[in-house]
């Protein structure tokens, strides 16, 4: 494989959402592993461009450059205004984050990763990928989607639920319970509550293994 | 460096000057970043360097992976002797520690964004940035705290060759000639090429005349 690449920001496939933004990913684009980075695009004012989160579960820092347009940032309530050319540092994994775009074509660049340790892919790089190709209809896209991250995580719960749910929708419904009852094994009540409420489980939740 | 999160402009990060050169923006260092290396360079005039050429197996270097975005104006980069045209939005990514990679601007105010990591390590500070930091007081003249910087970063990490001629060239300025020459003397051993380095750097000058200086081989 040759040792370096280019290509413009336009260039690389943009996917939906979550929510309203596109999600252009670059470190899956030239497969980095030193640190994740990720832009996202708002086509219009008003949508998002960063997702409200936080990063408790990851630790990760995160260092957010507004790269073209306009974003108005919410740090655990305060508003921030970030005109293009601004670098939003978040030290504390725990603060609540989220940008909405103020123009169309925001374009905000992601950079993240844990001091101290060395970085790993995101699981949730994978299961967004899923999504966006799932939703869009093609269940067995998304499931590829999520089997690429157990090369990373191989005992991460969210990967082993996300997968359930793409199995159920697919109709694939041994599959769908192996791994609904994997998830609930590894990572607890949370994930037997919204496997609960999720429609998505719908076609096996009458089977006897259901987790109840 | 205890603030949950930080907002800055770009345009308000560092303030360190060399007309003669591109501006360099520290953002790492001025936001405190801990788990990722990340600057940015702006030219003043078209044609100007921007990424000086370098590889990341260097002394200097932290065997990263980097990865470039143009924010502004229109670059040339050759990476590994083939060139790429980068107008803004133009991401250019090196793997591979050992290619030879360089920027030049072909616009006025063309500003590049550098994240940087080693693959498969925590992050670490890069030894050339780590000195860029304490070089910062020689163009102020702060020569003690140059000193009092470049030793603190010795007893970090001894092993550091630059960070040894630094040190000794700081001592040099603020006239303790002693230490300046037996942290030049180490600097050698671990860096032969130092010591032609050494020959010609004005910071040196105020000890050269010491018949303990190394001369030339």
């Amino acid at each position: 494989m040759k040792g370096w690449q280019a290509a413009s920001l336009a260039e690389i496939e943009d996917l939906p959402g979550p929510g309203t933004l596109r999600w252009t990913p670059v470190r899956r684009h030239f497969d980095v592993r030193a640190f994740g980075v990720n832009a996202y695009t708002a086509q219009e004012a008003g949508q998002d461009v960063v997702e409200e989160h936080s990063e408790q579960t990851l630790g990760h820092e995160e260092l957010y450059v507004v790269v073209a347009g306009h974003a108005r940032f919410t740090l655990d309530g305060e508003e921030v205004d970030a005109p293009a050319g601004t670098l939003v540092y978040i030290r504390d994994p725990t603060v609540r984050r989220a940008a909405v775009a103020q123009g169309a074509g925001t374009t905000v660049l992601a950079l993240g990763g844990k001091p101290g340790e060395p970085y790993v892919v995101s699981g949730w790089e994978f299961w967004f990928a899923a999504t966006a190709k799932g939703q869009a209809g093609d269940h067995d896209a998304a499931i590829a989607e999520i089997d690429a991250g157990f090369e990373h995580h191989p005992d991460h719960p969210m990967l082993f639920y996300q997968r359930a749910c793409w199995e159920a929708l697919a109709g694939r419904s041994e599959a769908a319970l192996d791994d609904l009852g994997r998830a609930v094994e590894l990572g607890g009540e949370t994930f037997r509550e919204w496997a609960g409420e999720d429609e998505d489980l719908d076609s096996i939740r009458a089977d006897a293994r259901f987790p109840g | 460096m205890s603030e949950r999160w930080v907002v800055r402009r770009l345009e308000d990060v560092g303030d360190f000057v060399d007309e003669e050169r591109a501006r360099w923006f520290p953002i790492r260092i001025e936001l405190g970043i801990g788990a990722f290396g990340v600057n940015a360079w702006r030219a003043t005039e078209a044609g100007q360097e921007l990424i000086e050429e370098h590889d990341e197996v260097g002394g200097g270097a932290g065997r990263h992976e980097e990865l470039y975005l143009v924010l502004s104006g229109r670059a040339t980069f050759t990476v590994d002797g083939e060139t790429v045209d980068a107008p803004a939005g133009k991401l250019v990514f090196v793997g591979d520690p050992t290619l030879k990679r360089a920027a030049r601007a072909e616009e006025p105010s063309t500003t590049i964004l550098v994240a940087g990591g080693k693959r498969g390590e925590a992050f670490s500070i890069s030894p050339w940035e780590r000195n860029s930091e304490g070089l910062r007081f020689f163009a102020t003249q702060e020569y003690d705290r140059a000193v009092e910087f470049f030793e603190r970063a010795h007893r970090e990490d001894p092993s550091q060759a630059g960070v040894l001629y630094n040190l000794a060239c700081a001592e040099s300025l603020s006239g303790r000639v002693d230490d300046a020459l037996g942290h030049l003397a180490r600097a050698i051993e671990l860096q032969p090429s130092f010591r032609e380095a050494a020959q010609t750097d004005a910071d040196l000058d105020s000890i050269r005349a010491d018949a303990r200086f190394p001369g030339s081989l």
